[in-house]
């Protein structure tokens, strides 16, 4: 193992790379997005440039400003979660135990054998927003009385993470992690951290969001963060590309199934990839605008490869945050030159939120899944809607076509409103 | 706290509290609350922040005395309320602590927790798009209503630039960023953490869901003493608001500074449930768990806990449960350890209420006086542990529990040992 990085930038901290700390494994994965509802259906449309962006149904978005989002589809929470059950949940935390049940499945984890060590940390930017929003129009019209004893349980933005540990009967630490579009990144980072303290075996790790409602569009084009080409939804998150004019409002959920190596070895488990490296740092600057020169971002990029104990040159693909803001590229550009140097240059680079649309706080979580996918078969997942370069945006970032290339080792970026910062890095089973 | 990383000279990492910051119902700082607290007073009254007529509960624990212009004319307006208190209470601890941040802020946290956000900026954007339409909505409404904007905007306010984001877990949040925050430490992610919480819940939206669940008192005609944990004739919660920040640091950093160390976080456990979004197993299977883990974290038995600030959000089911935990786990010392819950004083902080439960059983024990549980009139059979009655009692403790459980199945435990 490459040991890089300044030590001059470390404290006196020994240990911090020693061999003898636990490697953390991904034994499961769930996704369910405007793609595709389970992770299959997703990488399929990724890997072959298919966009879910399409006209807003889940309520009517005549006199809103956009009129198009990235909504699930197919998607019958009675029949999946049952009659009486997903009157219960509100739409984030029923995506969110649709993805865990996926990733749990497929990990073949006994979670009743080892309640207690295993935790959930399901992050969400805004958590139950269509109850909040009946909610407050209940006691607006009706009263306050009128209003249901759901209303609480359903918006809390941790009844994502407690309803999923209920599902799956896991008993370990459990909280929501909150950080707007980094929230699903903080999760799994802060599982990682946990398997290897010790203090849990396994943690379903990611993020859920269903902000299509009105609050959730008004409120961000109000912001004027939103792309308006309602005539050309498909078209609209254009990630890096000359014409972008904002991100695409997008829904679903993704988790992924983080266990102690040799716990996952000991039972037989299929390893997806490692959990090699996570930094996060806060650019302290403003409310909603990311630092300048994406100091923060760069930051974390640096700290995730000294974590991860490798050197830019090991990167082989960056799945960027890639909003399609004009500012986020920008500075994610300058944040990934500043990082890599001019292994910037050789470094392909993609945003699926192209296809996926922004999923806000479940968007790091669901990206995390994307790269195991093209890790796996050796494809890097296209920026789709790319057709006019821009010059502030100059690296290779696989535009329209996905590209075949081995990629044993891989970075996700993600960073939130209100200057947060994380840099994860993946491997591919039995790169290290 | 165990398994932290060492130093070069081969000590381990441990993490001390060099700051405290506070805001409530009884007062807007720390000693403030904390006299007001000891001294069983409470700021629990009829609610002035908006009509409460026609709510089936109408009191609670509002900051009357609190004027948000302090935080600067153009700058209270962007933020929501539970950001401004996140702000005040942040200031309190970081100017206390005499941290100086800027030496190195990519080694200090922010790391906060609340369960509502910015519920009321939400409720009147709501009210916006519903009675002018989509296009009057204000450009910070998003911003000011996600719960990251309290340790965004703290981050801004103390420059610090280390990891920053929000924990929710309900009644648990604070407790949890306070717990991870020295976790952070311990392995060396930072060196020094601003971590607390803050919450702004005495709003419409808030007061009608939580009384819709049937969990509030609705004692409307003496507020004051409506509030009795443990108490046979308690009749639910009520909706507190406020803010609660520690300055968490390394402890031999500290030192080296010739800090003023208040307590050393000894202790931290947590569990989930995993049985119901809101009831508690009766065998308060997760606070068990979470004891017992801050335990032996401490590397203490639980007959060195001489003091417990429990949950004790005076509901029938919480009490009652937290009482058969907390026996579960000290077994006969249950009988001789000092228990109390000083939520009559403020009403339940909700995400806000472990970190301002902390900064009060910190207090307690560096003043070596116990803060009463206020309202006790009629013992309730199934909750006979020593509540501290009515009267604050003064004792010397070395080491004090603090327990915080939220809906959702979160349970969340500290433990602070006194220095010397």
């Amino acid at each position: 193992m490459r040991l890089s990085g300044d030590s001059a930038s470390m404290t006196d901290i020994e240990n911090l790379q020693e061999p003898s700390r636990r490697r953390v494994v991904i034994t499961g994965a769930g996704a369910i997005c405007a793609v595709g509802n389970n992770v299959p259906d997703v990488w399929d449309a990724i890997r072959n440039g298919r966009s879910g962006i399409g006209p807003i149904t889940r309520f009517d978005p005549e006199g809103y400003e956009t009129t198009f989002a990235g909504e699930v589809k197919d998607f019958d929470p009675a029949a999946t979660l049952g009659r009486k059950e997903h009157r219960r949940l509100d739409r984030f935390a029923q995506l969110a135990i649709v993805a865990s049940r996926e990733a749990v499945a497929q990990s073949g984890l006994d979670i009743a054998a080892e309640a207690t060590r295993v935790g959930v940390l399901v992050g969400t930017g805004m958590g139950g927003m269509e109850t909040f929003e009946s909610g407050t129009e209940t006691v607006l019209t009706k009263g306050p009385k009128r209003v249901s004893p759901f209303f609480v349980p359903m918006m809390l933005p941790n009844m994502a993470s407690g309803n999923v540990s209920i599902d799956i009967g896991a008993k370990g630490p459990n909280f929501a992690t909150i950080s707007a579009c980094a929230s699903s990144a903080h999760a799994i980072g802060e599982g990682l951290r946990m398997i290897r303290d010790g203090r849990a075996d396994a943690v379903i790790a990611g993020g859920t969001e269903a902000p299509i409602t009105r609050m959730g569009i008004a409120g961000f084009n109000a912001m004027g963060a939103l792309s308006t080409r309602n005539d050309d939804p498909a078209a609209a998150s254009r990630p890096f590309d000359a014409d972008r004019d904002g991100f695409v409002l997008a829904e679903g959920a993704a988790v992924i199934l983080i266990e102690d190596r040799e716990h996952a070895i000991a039972r037989g488990a299929t390893i997806l990839g490692e959990v090699l490296g996570y930094a996060t740092t806060d650019d302290a600057y403003h409310m909603v605008q990311p630092g300048p020169n994406g100091e923060g971002a760069t930051r974390a990029i640096k700290l995730a490869l000294e974590d991860a104990g490798i050197a830019p040159e090991d990167i082989d693909y960056i799945n960027a945050h890639g909003t399609s803001t004009q500012l986020n590229e920008k500075l994610e550009t300058e944040a990934i030159k500043n990082a890599f140097g001019d292994h910037a240059y050789k470094v392909p680079i993609s945003s699926t939120k192209s296809m996926t649309g922004h999923l806000l706080g479940a968007a790091g979580s669901l990206e995390a899944v994307i790269t195991l996918c093209a890790m796996r078969d050796g494809v890097l997942p296209p920026t789709i809607n790319q057709t006019t370069p821009d010059p502030a945006c100059d690296l290779d970032y696989v535009p329209n076509t996905a590209r075949e290339a081995s990629i044993g080792i891989a970075m996700s970026n993600s960073m939130g409103f209100g200057g947060h910062n994380v840099s994860l890095i993946f491997a591919a089973p039995g790169v290290r | 706290m165990r398994g932290g990383k060492t130093h070069a000279n081969g000590t381990p990492r441990r993490v001390v509290v060099t700051g405290s910051g506070a805001i409530s119902a009884v007062g807007c700082d720390v000693a403030t609350t904390w006299a007001a607290i000891r001294d069983g007073r409470t700021g629990v009254k009829t609610i002035e922040r908006f009509d409460p007529t026609g709510f089936e509960t109408r009191f609670g624990g509002e900051i009357t005395a609190f004027d948000p212009t302090i935080l600067g004319r153009k700058a209270y307006r962007r933020m929501d309320r539970f950001t401004q208190f996140a702000v005040v209470a942040a200031r309190e601890a970081v100017t206390q602590s005499g941290l100086d941040i800027a030496s190195a802020p990519e080694r200090v946290g922010v790391l906060l927790g609340t369960g509502l956000a910015g519920i009321e900026t939400f409720e009147a954007t709501f009210e916006m798009i519903h009675d002018k339409g989509p296009r009057r909505v204000s450009p910070f409404a998003v911003p000011m209503t996600i719960p990251n904007m309290a340790p965004g905007m703290v981050a801004i306010e103390v420059g610090a630039r280390g990891p920053a984001f929000s924990y929710s877990s309900a009644f648990a949040s604070s407790a949890h960023a306070i717990g991870e925050a020295a976790r952070m430490i311990l392995d060396g992610v930072c060196d020094a953490a601003v971590a607390g919480g803050s919450e702004a819940s005495v709003t419409r939206t808030a007061l009608a869901g939580f009384s819709a669940m049937g969990a509030l008192s609705t004692r409307n005609d003496d507020p004051a003493h409506a509030i009795r944990p443990f108490d046979r004739t308690r009749d639910g919660c009520i909706l507190g608001e406020g803010g609660a920040m520690l300055v968490l640091e390394e402890r031999e950093q500290a030192i080296a500074r010739g800090a003023t160390i208040l307590a050393e976080l000894v202790g931290y456990g947590t569990a989930n449930d995993a049985f119901h979004l809101v009831q508690l197993p009766e065998d308060g299977e997760g606070l068990v768990t979470s004891m017992q883990q801050a335990l032996d974290d401490a590397g203490l038995a639980p007959e060195q806990i001489g003091y417990l600030n429990a949950h004790g959000t005076s509901t029938e089911m919480n009490d009652r449960v937290e009482t058969v935990a907390i026996k579960r786990v000290f077994g006969d010392h249950a009988r001789n350890l000092p228990i109390s819950s000083t939520k009559a004083a403020t009403g339940h902080l909700l995400g806000a209420a472990g970190a301002l439960e902390a900064v009060i059983s910190i207090e307690a024990m560096r003043s070596g006086v116990l803060p009463p549980t206020l309202n006790q009139y009629e013992a309730d059979p199934a909750c006979d542990l020593d509540y501290i009655p009515n009267v604050a009692r003064p004792v010397d403790v070395d080491y004090v529990m603090s327990n915080s459980m939220g809906f959702g199945g979160h349970n969340t435990v500290l433990v602070f040992a006194r220095v010397h």
